[in-house]
């Protein structure tokens, strides 16, 4: 209980601790989740806006040099030569035009060549196959141009290809005509804008796809992701935000961007980035962190194991302390290893321990040298203040020629042997409820009845007597066999009336009794050596012992202190007691 | 466009127009305005009268000149059959041409007085530039008749010696939007001095697409 109960302390810091730790992780994995995923893809928005800028400022560059190399080549005198035969029919040749508009094409790099006469009518056309003859005057750019007469550039669809076209007017030195020239915007156009500019770019309406820098492979989902994303968007959108698309296995954040043309449908340049892509940095961060994190839990688990250990092991410690304490080893100390509230806990289990032990000490003081039943009774509050009289049996005991044998023994064999001997003697008297309220050197003074009140207490001591004297014996055989000389004893017994109470000055206050009794029993203990006899009962006694106690000789004997002799019985056995 | 008014239509209405001329001396004059009451100026007052015939073949002349890279005149009516000078009296070379169909021409780079004088031999508008000055623009007006005149920064202009008789009097301007033969005008012969005002609707003038904007060397 108490190992299970400091275990889940333990277990308790531990989870407290690890939890919070994780917390701490998961939130940090959570917070930087959504931060820098939110600017991940900010980031991606803003990449794709810039480079529909820089898409849109290479469009407008793109229509500049278009612009400018046109106007360059009308001011060309030749080719305002070749113009200004349309107003001569016989020397009008639209052969000799249109392969004027294949060299123009060679030298500029552009896809289509067109002259028009000044309203607009076709004259000539490279590549062939735009039949000649027709006005254009009401199509752009040339509408614009015409208006203007100025160069006008703009986005168009020629046969179901994307073209930016610019009229120009060819003066001489007014109007004499136009000249239009086309470049294609194609696929390959698309893949060049990509390598600029590390985005996907896809030029469509909502129902055709122009040209396009998307592997041919994922086109078909592309167009369909791009389909739905230009349908989703606001008529009168001028910059959308960019949008996610599922386009196959991959996630694209996609921007439109509004292209002006003369479509019969809103031309976009769809710009593309990858959104994986632009996540897998943040991946990359992430398990970082979460290495990091685990690194960081383990070292906080260790951490807290320590921690929780540092607290519960003084409390085992300490546990273990009061197991002992409880054993009954009141010798043992809570080992004090801090100067904190453990140390203090410690420190005070100590203090109580220590007054535990003083306690014991004295009672076991008592026991020494009076009884442990008058040390209980004492201690426990048991013996009355005041006194009281009592009729108790007191019981003396000797051993005869002790001086003799205290000669011949060095100190300590003799002290071994008076140890054993009182060893015995206290024995036999507890053994009958007694106590040992005195020992004289060779002897003790035992007491029945006091401070144990017992109705048989002359038939206990009389039992008490006869045990310490079978002790004895049992103990002379032993003696015996070490060489020790055996021990002769003479034991008194007599009961009366005494005062029993604390007697003496405060710090050693004793239990004790007084009155005419107890010097009796001790002339009953002393009339032994003179009667030859072991155990002497004085007439009190022995007229109290029931049948089965066998008595011996009896006599009157003169005693110190009294003006009569006294009759004094001998008591031989109590065949129920031996 | 300024350069269609003179259309072969044009010429066949005014072959219709042509009446009898009389020895007289009497004139007309009048203005020339906007709807707004503003003058135009530049525009070519004409009687269409029939040419008198070359005698023994005298061409009339007139001439362009080129100063500062700019045609002086800017506009030159003359009488069909009259031989027009172009010298130049820059320190540059002008290379004039016309793609025009009623007089195409060139005169490769030249200074001074070398180029040949060239004939404008039919009636109708010719638009002369310079091949290596895009901004250099001129205009001659080949009319059918020696009586014009050009009217001055106040729209007004003075037609002198003109002969007895009925004449239809004409107004052309580069940007007019009326075509000259509906601001044909009859003049009576017993008019002596008639006053005849026209009232001319023009395009906008524009400026030159920016390359050909510049009259200065850069």
């Amino acid at each position: 209980m108490i190992l299970a109960r400091r275990a889940s302390l333990r277990s308790a810091i531990f989870v407290a601790f690890s939890a919070l730790i994780l917390a701490v992780l998961l939130a940090t994995l959570g917070v930087t989740q959504w931060l820098v995923g939110q600017d991940a893809v900010r980031e991606l928005s803003k990449g794709l806006r810039t480079t529909g800028q820089v898409f849109a400022s290479q469009l407008e560059e793109r229509a500049i040099r278009l612009r400018t190399s046109s106007t360059l080549l009308a001011s060309d005198f030749a080719l305002k030569r070749v113009f200004a035969t349309h107003f001569d029919p016989a020397r009008y040749d639209a052969e000799t035009l249109a392969s004027a508009g294949l060299s123009y094409r060679q030298r500029l790099g552009v896809q289509l060549v067109w002259m028009t006469d000044e309203a607009g009518i076709l004259l000539a056309a490279s590549p062939a196959g735009k039949p000649l003859g027709q006005s254009l005057a009401a199509t752009a750019p040339l509408k614009q141009a015409i208006d203007s007469q100025a160069a006008v550039t703009t986005i168009v669809e020629v046969d179901e290809n994307l073209y930016q076209m610019v009229a120009v007017p060819v003066l001489g030195p007014d109007v004499i005509g136009f000249l239009m020239l086309g470049q294609i915007i194609d696929d390959p156009v698309a893949v060049r804008l990509k390598k600029d500019t590390h985005s996907d770019i896809a030029f469509l309406t909502a129902s055709h796809l122009f040209a396009s820098s998307w592997p041919a492979l994922e086109r078909p989902e592309r167009v369909r992701s791009a389909a739905a994303q230009l349908a989703a968007l606001p008529a009168t959108s001028n910059g959308p935000d960019p949008v996610l698309l599922q386009s196959g296995h991959e996630r694209l954040l996609s921007l439109a961007v509004p292209i002006e043309a003369h479509l019969s449908q809103p031309l976009y340049a769809l710009i593309q980035g990858s959104y994986d892509a632009a996540l897998a940095p943040l991946h990359a961060l992430q398990w970082r962190i979460a290495a990091i994190g685990a690194l960081g839990l383990a070292g906080a688990l260790l951490t807290g194991m320590l921690l929780a250990r540092s607290i519960t092991r003084p409390v085992g410690t300490l546990v273990q302390a009061m197991r002992e304490v409880l054993r009954g080893n009141l010798r043992h100390r809570a080992p004090v290893e801090r100067q904190n509230e453990l140390g203090f806990l410690a420190s005070s289990f100590n203090e109580m321990v220590g007054g535990l032990e003083e306690r014991e000490r004295l009672k076991d003081t008592f026991g020494r040298f009076v009884s442990r039943d008058v040390a209980a009774a004492v201690l426990s509050g048991r013996v009355p203040m005041a006194g009281e009289r009592l009729e108790v049996s007191i019981l003396f005991q000797d051993i005869r020629g002790f001086s003799a044998l205290a000669e011949k023994l060095d100190p300590a064999a003799l002290l071994q042997v008076l140890n054993r001997f009182f060893t015995e003697v206290v024995t036999a008297v507890e053994a009958e409820g007694g106590v040992v309220k005195q020992f004289t050197g060779d002897g003790v003074m035992a007491l029945f009845g006091a401070p144990q009140a017992s109705a048989d207490h002359v038939e206990r001591a009389a039992r008490a007597a006869l045990g310490i004297v079978a002790r004895v014996a049992r103990l002379n055989v032993a003696l015996q066999s070490s060489g020790t000389p055996p021990l002769q004893i003479g034991v008194g017994v007599h009961t009366g009336e005494v005062v029993a109470g604390l007697i003496g000055p405060d710090a050693r206050v004793e239990y004790g009794v007084v009155g005419e009794p107890v010097n009796l029993a001790s002339r009953v203990e002393a009339l032994t050596k003179e009667l030859q006899a072991t155990i002497l009962v004085s007439r009190e006694v022995a007229a109290r012992l029931g049948p089965r106690f066998v008595l011996g000789r009896s006599a009157f004997l003169p005693v110190k202190g009294r003006a009569e002799p006294i009759e004094v019985v001998e008591l031989l056995a109590h065949p129920a007691g031996a | 466009m300024p350069g269609q008014f003179l259309n072969r239509s044009w010429l066949a209405l005014l072959g219709l127009t042509l009446m009898q001329p009389a020895p007289a001396a009497r004139s007309v004059s009048g203005s020339v305005t906007a709807p707004q009451g503003s003058p135009i100026a530049d525009a070519v007052v004409f009687l269409q009268v029939p040419p008198p015939a070359p005698a023994g073949g005298q061409h009339p002349t007139a001439l362009v000149d080129q100063v500062e890279k700019t045609f002086v005149p800017g506009l030159l009516p003359v009488v069909v059959g009259t031989y027009v000078r172009f010298p130049n009296h820059d320190q540059v070379q002008h290379h004039v041409y016309s793609f025009s169909p009623t007089k195409s021409f060139e005169l490769p780079l030249y200074k001074g007085e070398s180029a040949p004088p060239v004939l404008f031999d039919k009636v109708g508008v010719v638009k002369i530039g310079c091949n290596i000055h895009d901004w250099m623009s001129g205009i001659i007006l080949v009319l059918p008749t020696p009586h014009f005149t050009v009217t001055d920064a106040n729209g007004k202009y003075v037609l002198d010696d003109v002969p007895d008789g009925n004449y239809t009097l004409t107004v052309w301007h580069a940007r007019s939007n009326v075509k000259p033969e509906d601001t044909a005008r009859q003049i009576e012969g017993r008019d002596d001095v008639a006053n005849v005002d026209f009232t001319l609707t023009l395009s906008p003038a524009r400026a030159r697409p920016a390359v050909h904007g510049s009259r200065a060397d850069p």
